[in-house]
């Protein structure tokens, strides 16, 4: 379990997240939409503990830091390290130590290669690998699918639905509705810091629907395609 | 660029400038005072500063920013201003030629583009523990070779400081790995306290840098045995200075470090017994840094 107690965090004067309430449980997945800038990383880096900030966050297995697996946008790797190295950094750091690569190469990854010459797509499959090989109890995704080949967003759903069944909690952002629908069992929506709506499995086809009508108005229109 | 790194390191631009320019005539004086290989040393040094300039991403930029005349004329301007101060050195040194010729390379040079990012991975023997000696020894490996050359020459030379100075220069490399600080996500993703955090680090770069030094040290002591002690405060010296800089780049942590840190290492180096109340202050100053960031 995760709880989230009036989360608030400000940069200067500029309010980031307000008062943000929420509460994750094990064996199940969270989504987090909202536009760019509606202060889903800035949670997420708070919940990692990569941020300071107002209010409570709470975890069953503590600290929660040592057990998350975290998934950034855009995942830095530095210039001469290679997709092996990477993996062996990261779980060593999780005093993970006698690693089977090549049964867990799941994404068919050049890992003898520097991760650097990766595309997008290769770098957050290498960086969503090593955090799976880290054996966390929490995940944070920001952003998994961008970016990734269809075959492996097949994959990608896949692993979330199986960390499920492994009593994990996984947190997800995306901009694709349809990946959070297959995988999430509630989403939350931000909007300019705040938490406007919490949304059960059961709405989520509402929920689509009104970010739609939200979302597109009446912008096409004025675009007066020709 | 020039200007922003400057003032991050607490300086007035101009006044780092000057002193950049100072230090430049000083090495530059001594160099030629040193060794008579000096004018070609000024030369590599100039090229190799002008070769990063014509990197393909960099170059390819510039292409499709400002097109093909204009990108040119931004390379040649660049490549010239970069070798003023080595022509002008050249020239105060009588070597006419050697500054026509660099001179001349510049310009052709600001119409080449390279590849600075092969595919070929380079084997290091420090792949089970990266990051620091894995990537570092990829980006020196060709230094330890020639510090191993030295090593040999010393010993047929029977010069002694020779030696010496090939075993510092793997220290010195060494600690050039732990200069720039990681990206907080490197710190953030160990599950341990500052202090496990920082003697892991410690006792990995002991490991690495003793074994690249190894051969060199064992090299001296079995031709100089009777200079057993002094080889062996220099190997202390060394190790002492690769925990400092470790010390100093998490005690600035997550910035650089700076003209503080900068200092401080400068004093050591004239007088080395202050690493003993050195190392105290950065380790304490580190721990509080990164206690942000681990759980204590």
């Amino acid at each position: 379990m995760i709880k989230i107690n009036g989360l608030s965090k400000s940069y200067g004067n500029n309010e980031v997240l307000k008062n943000i309430s929420m509460e994750f449980s094990t064996g199940k997945a969270y989504g987090i939409v909202g536009e760019n800038g509606a202060g889903k990383t800035t949670l997420f880096r708070c919940i990692a503990g990569l941020e300071s900030y107002i209010g409570e966050i709470y975890s069953d297995i503590t600290p929660l830091k040592n057990h998350l697996g975290l998934l950034l946008t855009d995942p830095f790797f530095f210039s001469k390290i290679t997709g092996k190295e990477y993996i062996r950094l990261l779980c060593n750091a999780r005093g993970k130590t006698n690693l089977e690569f090549d049964s867990k190469n799941i994404f068919d990854l050049p890992l003898n290669q520097y991760a650097s010459t990766y595309s997008t797509g290769m770098k957050k499959k290498l960086a969503i690998t090593a955090i799976l090989l880290q054996e966390n109890e929490y995940f944070i995704l920001d952003e998994p699918f961008n970016g990734v080949d269809i075959q492996s967003n097949i994959i990608l759903t896949e692993i979330i639905l199986k960390l499920k069944e492994l009593n994990k909690i996984v947190l997800i952002s995306s901009h694709i509705f349809s990946t959070l629908s297959d995988t999430c069992d509630e989403i939350h929506l931000l909007k300019k810091g705040e938490q406007t709506k919490s949304v059960q499995k059961s709405e989520f086809k509402n929920l689509e629907q009104e970010m739609k009508e939200i979302t597109i108005g009446t912008r096409i229109e004025k675009l007066e395609l020709k | 660029m020039i200007n922003r790194k400057i003032k991050e390191a607490g300086l007035n631009p101009l006044l780092g400038y000057l002193l950049g320019l100072t230090a430049f005539v000083l090495l530059s004086e001594y160099i030629f005072l040193k060794t008579e290989f000096a004018k070609y040393l000024v030369i590599l040094t100039c090229l190799s500063l002008q070769f990063k300039l014509s990197e393909k991403n960099r170059t390819d930029f510039l292409l499709s920013t400002f097109g093909d005349n204009t990108k040119m004329r931004i390379r040649v301007i660049e490549n010239f201003i970069v070798c003023i101060p080595f022509v002008s050195i050249l020239l105060y040194k009588s070597f006419l030629i050697e500054a026509s010729i660099l001179l001349l390379c510049s310009i052709i040079l600001a119409s080449f583009s390279f590849h600075s990012n092969y595919n070929l991975t380079i084997p290091t023997p420090f792949s089970k523990r990266p990051f620091e000696f894995s990537t570092g020894f990829r980006k020196t490996f060709f230094i330890f070779p020639i510090a191993y050359a030295l090593t040999v020459i010393a010993i047929n030379v029977d010069n002694l400081n020779l030696g010496i100075f090939a075993f510092l220069l793997i220290f010195l490399i060494s600690l050039s790995y732990y200069y720039k600080p990681e990206q907080e996500y490197y710190v953030w993703v160990h599950a341990e306290t500052p202090k496990a955090f920082l003697k892991n680090k410690v006792f990995n770069a002991s490991k690495n840098a003793t074994l690249i030094a190894i051969p060199i040290l064992f090299s001296l002591l079995i031709f100089y045995p009777s200079e057993f002690e002094l080889i062996l405060i220099f190997f202390l010296i060394g190790l002492l200075f690769l925990w400092t800089v470790i010390l100093a780049k998490y005690s600035a942590y997550p910035g650089e470090m700076n003209l503080p840190e900068g200092m401080i290492i400068a004093f050591s180096l004239y007088f080395p017994p202050l690493l003993l109340v050195i190392i105290p202050f950065f380790y304490i100053k580190s721990i509080n840094k990164l206690k942000y960031l681990l759980n204590d």
